[in-house]
């Protein structure tokens, strides 16, 4: 194999691995931004890995399971912001009971749609790949980018819109402003805890996305927990990109392209354990935080809920 | 308040255990399972085993996902109330099975895919992992064009999956000197969009076929061997299923017939530990097999030379003629 094809295969498998990690953070950074915590991406994704194989088996109709998986992530969404926003809960805490409610729920439910109560097997076609016309014929680019399934379009499509939100509109401000100063946007007649719910409700859409990718798009199957943990990494890609939507995709093809260097490296046969090469990108996911991270100023207001005065 | 009822707690357990152990009696069979009985894989084929106890006129109890803490004592209660042997269905209960079996010398605890045991009555039943390996990987090598074939696994240097992947190596290397065979190990068994990444990153390689050991990732694998158009081996007839097209056969393991075999021969004093393997050259049972669906052993796709050599490559085995012992450099990742 030439080095060039080498390449275009470990790019294009890098992209396959941030796919379902960048959709999760989009919707951390919303969340984030507006000051609540995304420590239930993990759940959120899991549960839209769930919804998705679901509705897509019962229904037979991949758009179905792409509203299924939207709506199971807005549904524990909601969990974490009627406690978060409307209670005041703990966040971390919060974050972390749904992640838990998610792999007992989604484990459960498996086994409860099935007869005699049997993990029941759900399978699915995957998403096809909708290679871009023109593009998809040039060279490395062509394979790495536009030869993609419909997902990891709509990945690029939301980073942009959400870029472009943030930035450049009104309602972007807003949200920024609550995750920044509550009491300060409460003051100029906005409802912080209206656009906080607004905001976790978006991340939750869009973590049962990146749990579809997973479910939908690459495995045609739900087994229990599969997202292992890529919540996570979702969450540590939204520090290291600095809660923009930019960096954030940086640091999720980061991820990827040491995951997909870590499979090749072991076909090596260097004198180093597996174990030890299988550690390479967390170990540099966690090199990238402690030196970006600390850099890295949070939204201000993150972690603490609002309550009236 | 809630020390006292510790406390309380505590003595009460003392007290059971003064009581001493009831002296084992034949025929009673308790069972304790890592998970649900109807997760439709290793759970449920161990507790198929348990029916079966129970069709031979035994006296059968089981206790579910039983967790590693409660190990220990859902161990010394069944022995408590008379069961011999109890079975941990799992190498994880290995460690609290070493623990019990000691102080209570009269009951047989047995481990289902232990690595080992202990005194006379600890024993691990497992089956020959090396065996399906081997001929799973004669068949890969028989089936490649390119002379490369891939594993996709987890948990290197585990006992089972040295015997796996270093059988699956040994093998194709015994059909095919020349042939290229690389293992890839994952960090997690239970993850099929990871697996699925690996085994593309081998087929990328120039594998063109692709097997392994995994669990729930195993789909996973076979969803790479089908979107790349490539042969893989799975590891159940769900696998065939996803596809049916490119699935060469399965490892099916046969937990239930292991129990069903080794239990009544352990209870009669016929059977000895520590460890006793099952494969195609032990009584009662193979342990596991290669079957493609209930009605066929392989893919229509291998041909009539290859089923021939392999079946060759069986009876060796049952002979005793060819044994396979696959050290941990032959089970290594990479080339």
């Amino acid at each position: 194999m030439s080095v060039e094809t080498a390449l275009v295969e470990l790019l294009a498998a890098a992209v396959r691995i941030a796919t379902p990690l960048f959709f999760a953070a989009l919707g951390g950074i919303l969340s984030e931004r507006a000051g609540v915590f995304a420590v239930g991406l993990e759940g959120m994704m899991l549960a839209g890995a769930f919804g998705g194989v679901l509705a897509g088996h019962l229904a037979g109709s991949a758009a179905a399971g792409l509203a299924a998986s939207v709506a199971a992530g807005v549904l524990l969404a909601l969990l974490v912001a009627v406690a978060t926003v409307r209670f005041g809960a703990d966040q971390m805490v919060t974050g972390l009971a749904v992640n838990i409610l998610a792999v007992g729920l989604t484990s459960f439910l498996l086994r409860g749609f099935a007869a005699r109560g049997e993990a029941a097997t759900l399978r699915v076609p995957v998403l096809a790949a909708w290679p871009v016309p023109g593009l998809a014929e040039v060279p490395v680019l062509g394979v790495v980018l536009f030869r993609q399934p419909p997902l990891t379009y709509a990945a690029v499509v939301f980073g942009v819109l959400i870029a472009v939100f943030l930035a450049r509109t009104r309602a972007g401000l807003t949200l920024r402003a609550v995750g920044e100063n509550p009491a300060a946007a409460f003051a100029v007649g906005v409802e912080p805890a209206r656009v906080r719910l607004a905001a976790v409700l978006a991340c939750g859409a869009l973590a049962g996305l990146g749990g579809a990718v997973l479910s939908l798009q690459q495995v045609g199957t739900f087994t229990d927990a599969m997202t292992n943990g890529r919540g996570y990494i979702a969450l540590a890609a939204i520090i290291v990109g600095r809660w923009l939507p930019g960096g954030t995709l940086l640091g999720c093809l980061l991820f990827g392209a040491a995951d997909a260097l870590q499979l090749r490296v072991q076909s090596l046969r260097l004198p180093v354990s597996s174990y030890v090469i299988q550690m390479t990108p967390y170990v540099v996911a966690l090199v990238v935080l402690a030196g970006l991270g600390r850099s890295a100023r949070l939204p201000a207001a993150l972690g603490t809920p609002f309550r009236r005065e | 308040m809630l020390k006292r009822i510790v406390a309380v707690a505590a003595v009460l357990v003392v007290a059971a255990g003064s009581l001493g152990p009831v002296t084992a009696q034949g025929g009673k069979v308790a069972m304790l399972l890592p998970g649900s009985i109807n997760d439709q894989s290793w759970n449920a084929a161990g507790y198929g085993g348990l029916q079966k106890l129970k069709e031979q006129g035994m006296e059968t109890a089981y206790s579910e996902n039983v967790q590693a803490a409660d190990h220990i004592e859902a161990m010394k209660d069944y022995a408590r109330r008379g069961f011999s042997p109890v079975i941990g269905h799992s190498g994880r209960f290995l460690s609290a099975a070493q623990r019990v079996g000691p102080e209570f010398e009269k009951t047989l605890f047995v481990v289902g895919s232990g690595s080992g045991g202990q005194g006379k009555n600890v024993i691990s039943l497992d089956l020959a992992n090396e065996q399906f390996g081997y001929l799973a990987g004669a068949l890969a090598a028989r089936m490649s064009k390119t002379g490369k074939i891939g594993a996709v696994a987890g948990l290197e240097g585990l006992p089972n999956m040295v015997a796996s992947m270093g059988g699956f190596r040994l093998g194709a290397k015994s059909v095919r000197p020349d042939v290229e065979v690389r293992i890839v190990y994952l960090q997690s068994m239970e993850d099929p969009a990871a697996a699925k990444e690996a085994a593309f990153s081998l087929i990328g390689a120039g594998a063109d076929v692709v097997g392994g050991k995994l669990n729930a990732g195993h789909a996973g694998l076979v969803q790479a061997a089908k979107e790349k158009g490539v042969w893989t081996i799975g590891r159940s007839f769900g696998h065939t299923q996803i596809a049916p097209e490119r699935v060469l056969t399965n490892i099916n393991e046969k937990w239930s017939e292991v129990y069903a075999t080794a239990v009544p021969e352990l209870i009669a004093g016929r059977l000895h530990g520590p460890y006793i393997a099952f494969g195609y050259d032990t009584r009662g049972t193979t342990g596991g097999e290669l079957r493609y669906s209930p009605e066929r052993e392989f893919n229509a796709g291998v041909p009539p030379a290859v089923v021939a050599e392999l079946e060759a490559i069986k009876k060796k085995l049952a002979s005793g003629a060819l044994r396979v012992k696959p050290t941990k450099d032959d089970a290594r990742s990479g080339a």
